[in-house]
């Protein structure tokens, strides 16, 4: 579905902001395609991933900001007990606990954040089943989250 | 004997408790259909026994104000008792026949009384320097106003007539003398025509020190919506006619104080689970989560 007008204007101001003021370790690739963003992930220095870059593949919704966007790393997804092989993220603010008072720069915040944090790079124990439920393309705001853990 | 004593006594009870409950019942009747009357989407707070309530109105510059009421037991039998946000009180004509809405209506007619006073108020506030509070009160007739090089004056409008000759008195170092000496010199200059910091500044011959908030900044992040970042809703044949229109809803924390769409707001309160009652809808303000109540326009 193509975005709304309000959508629109919404996701203008938000790349707009971004240009003048973009997350540090973050950059958006320029595309012409406003309700897809790739954005590239640098890891933090002195964390387990320094140096590696990771793609993340943001998808608005219609009604953008009234659901959230659709984040998903793109192959190859970083090794972390929140992140399955397929590229989906465990995260709460991308599904239950989203609001329109967030934006892409928080949620990229949090991804890197949630990576910094991470004590081994490791998939989630239960990656095989998850990823073999997932048929072609499922999109990871279909699937019924558990957030267990907050402490990675 | 004693045994029918106990029992007329028994019985008188009963019928005492059963007076006092149709009594209550009727008081509960009779306050809800009152406030029906009037409307539920300007009723702020209301105590569960409906003994206490605040309605928001707006006067006819569309300043918001609070009217707090408080009823007794045997209301409508005496009066309730109303506090506001006003440098003065009205008195309020009541007869057992009167009602809330008659309430509001002579509320109404004592905002119109003070629009003038509190013009001169808003005047004052929004283009001189006003030091004793972040949020000048409506009710207090006293303004401190900063006059540079330390110096404060400090004025008392007369709320029967805001456009005379205010009192003035003045403080700060021995310079301020000087200021006195041409205020005293001068005032007879006072003409009801000017606006008051005008006057003010032509008696005492020079300019005055301006607000010191950040409006700028402030005004351009308060009208934007938080929900769609615009100001103006975009032309839409799905929004009808609310195309184009401005942010119509603030949060009422202060602290927090963002604008929305109230279209904005109640499309994203209703994609999550939210309680609704008649045409108004519950959440919390995305951003600092304090309650929110917005009302549902109907195209």
């Amino acid at each position: 579905m193509a975005l709304s007008k309000i959508a629109c204007n919404r996701l203008q101001k938000e790349l707009l902001e971004w240009q003048r003021n973009p997350p540090t370790g973050f950059k958006h690739k320029v595309t012409d395609n406003l309700q897809r963003w790739i954005i590239e992930v640098i890891g933090a220095p002195g964390t387990l991933y320094a140096n590696d870059t990771y793609q993340l593949q943001v998808d608005f919704p219609e009604h953008y900001p009234m659901e959230s966007p659709q984040v998903i790393f793109l192959p190859p997804a970083p090794m972390h007990p929140h992140i399955y092989s397929n590229g989906h993220i465990c995260l709460d603010i991308l599904y239950d606990s989203w609001s329109p008072a967030m934006t892409v720069s928080s949620i990229c915040i949090s991804i890197l954040s949630m990576l910094s944090s991470s004590p081994e790079k490791q998939r989630p124990t239960d990656n095989d089943r998850y990823v073999k439920n997932c048929k072609n393309g499922r999109s990871p705001k279909e699937t019924r989250w558990w957030f267990h853990d907050d402490k990675v | 004997m004693n045994v029918s004593g106990n029992k007329f006594s028994q019985e008188s009870k009963e019928r005492e408790r059963c007076e006092e409950l149709a009594k209550s019942s009727s008081f509960y009747r009779k306050v809800y259909s009152e406030i029906e009357e009037i409307g539920w989407e300007p009723l702020r707070r209301l105590g569960g026994d409906l003994s206490f309530f605040s309605f928001h109105i707006l006067d006819k510059k569309r300043r918001a104000h609070i009217l707090e009421i408080q009823l007794d037991r045997d209301y409508p039998q005496s009066p309730p008792s109303v506090s506001a946000d006003v440098p003065y009180m009205f008195t309020l004509e009541w007869s057992t026949s009167s009602g809330l809405k008659d309430v509001m209506y002579q509320f109404q007619k004592h905002l119109d009384n003070l629009q003038e006073f509190w013009s001169v108020l808003d005047d004052i506030d929004k283009s001189l320097c006003v030091v004793d509070t972040k949020q000048p009160s409506r009710a207090s007739p006293v303004r401190r106003i900063h006059a540079g090089n330390d110096c404060i004056v400090i004025v008392h409008i007369n709320f029967d007539d805001p456009n005379s000759l205010p009192e003035c008195r003045f403080i700060g170092p021995v310079h301020m003398n000087n200021l006195y000496m041409i205020w005293r010199r001068n005032n007879k200059k006072w003409s009801k025509e000017k606006s008051f910091p005008e006057n003010l500044e032509c008696i005492l011959g020079m300019e005055l020190p301006k607000p010191m908030n950040l409006q700028a900044e402030d005004d351009h992040q308060q009208i934007e919506c938080g929900i769609c970042y615009a100001q103006f809703l975009p032309t839409d044949e799905e929004l009808g006619a609310r195309s184009g229109t401005r942010t119509d809803y603030t949060c009422e924390n202060i602290s927090c104080n963002k604008s929305f769409h109230s279209l904005c707001l109640t499309d994203w309160l209703r994609s999550i689970t939210t309680r609704q009652s008649f045409d108004v809808l519950f959440g919390n303000c995305p951003y600092c989560s304090d309650p929110v109540a917005v009302k549902i326009n109907n195209k």
